[in-house]
């Protein structure tokens, strides 16, 4: 399943780009987040309870950041198991700043399998991108908390 | 599969149901007819620790008509609403959405409540609801409100109720003099969910030509919506095929056309151009025929 879109954050390309490589505000933006530990091996180990409303499920992952290029590019990759399945996803991430605030374009590629793929199929590609729209709004509440 | 573990609580009245809600905040859920629930439990889509079984409220069960307008109790079965005499003769594109729900054992356990605040994106009252500007009553224990159904689709499974508010009727006028209404869906052969569903209301004027249309369309993108694009084209117009074919072919703008396994958005889009098409159509002979 492929994906991608845009998000605008309200701060410069430099603020952006050390927030999103923060642990700390990445725990705090990723949506349910239970936990977020460093994985001595690479990447972070993380327990995320995600879903749509009330349909919630908790599911445990692992979450890589590579190739990057600051503060205009990195690639993630996402991996995840729980209750409603599992998810594999990949995708690159391209800052650009105008006006103080910075256009982060995603895209990527994700594959879906278990119960959310097969009964849940025709949601998954509405719940994605909410789910990936839900992040980014956490994203920024959690910059702007922070100062 | 079986659920995760839940514990079972079967309240006396409203009060007691909406404290509860309260009390248990995003780890309580209602269950009604639980045709959309369980079923998602069973899969562990969800996995909600409380359970809040509506059962006993048998005042939330009623269909009734009064100062121009139908109300209906959110227990209400699909059956209930599919058979009864009074919806056909004052509102019929109830019945017709209703005959369209699941199979015989979904209508006659399924409520219009639990349909409309589950708000699966191919559900078929949604649409519905849409489509007669319908409103939609949610109280808990200190107020009540009624919320247009304009205003109650949110987004993906996602709707206007408070968390501690149970949605308790649903209210719409009574068919306008010179109008007609369709419910058209393509199920999809195994769920029976709507692939597309298109729900339209046609009034006429005098002249014969179309005064307003409402049309609701479930299926399609995250949330159902009304087609707003497709009923400004039809405002004032002859409501002739081509005009209606002109008119159904804005279906889809401004919206996230769903991609699945069983229909990419591309041939989506176009069902619903066609399913509005069609809808319109039987709409406006329905018109002509009162």
């Amino acid at each position: 399943m492929k994906f991608e879109g845009t998000y605008t954050l309200p701060v410069p390309r430099e603020v952006a780009w050390r927030e999103l490589m923060n642990p700390q505000t990445l725990a705090r933006a990723l949506p349910g987040c239970e936990k977020f530990e460093a994985n001595p091996a690479g990447g972070f180990d993380v327990v995320l309870k995600i879903g749509i409303a009330s349909l919630k499920g908790a599911y445990q992952g692992h979450v890589e950041i590579q190739d990057p290029n600051p503060p205009q590019s990195y690639r993630m990759k996402v991996e995840g198991k729980g209750t409603g399945g599992f998810l594999k996803g990949e995708g690159v991430l391209a800052l650009t700043e105008s006006a103080g605030n910075t256009t982060i374009n995603y895209s990527g590629d994700a594959q879906v399998g278990g119960p959310i793929a097969g009964i849940g199929q025709r949601l998954v590609q509405a719940a994605a991108r909410q789910i990936i729209q839900q992040f980014f709004q956490s994203l920024t509440n959690a910059i702007q908390a922070s100062g | 599969m079986i659920p995760e573990p839940f514990e079972y609580h079967i309240p006396k009245n409203l009060e007691e149901a909406s404290r509860l809600l309260a009390q248990f905040g995003g780890e309580g859920k209602i269950l009604a007819g639980g045709h959309s629930l369980v079923p998602m439990m069973k899969l562990r889509l969800a996995a909600p620790r409380h359970l809040i079984d509506l059962g006993r409220l048998t005042d939330l069960k009623y269909i009734r008509e009064a100062d121009g307008k139908i109300e209906i109790g959110a227990l209400t079965t699909h059956f209930q609403i599919q058979s009864s005499s009074l919806l056909k003769d004052k509102c019929s594109l109830l019945p017709e959405t209703a005959r369209e729900i699941g199979d015989v054992q979904v209508r006659n356990r399924g409520t219009i409540g639990g349909s409309l605040a589950h708000s699966d994106p191919a559900a078929d009252w949604p649409a519905t609801i849409l489509a007669l500007a319908g409103e939609i009553q949610a109280r808990n224990v200190s107020s009540s409100r009624w919320i247009p159904a304009s205003e109650f689709f949110v987004d993906l499974l996602t709707t206007a109720l408070g968390s501690d508010e149970v949605l308790t009727a649903i209210r719409m006028p009574v068919a306008p003099p010179r109008s007609g209404h369709a419910y058209l869906k393509l199920h999809h052969p195994a769920s029976g969910y709507a692939m597309v569903g298109v729900a339209a209301q046609v009034v006429l004027n005098e002249a014969g030509h179309i005064e307003s249309a409402n049309v609701g369309i479930t299926g399609v993108g995250p949330k159902a919506y009304r087609a707003t694009a497709v009923e400004a084209a039809l405002r004032g117009k002859a409501p002739g095929r081509h005009n209606l074919e002109a008119a159904a072919s804005h279906a889809v703008v401004g919206i996230e056309v769903n991609s699945d396994l069983y229909a990419s958005a591309e041939y989506r889009s176009h069902l619903a151009q066609v399913y509005t098409r069609r809808a319109l159509e039987k709409a406006v002979e329905r018109a002509h025929g009162k």
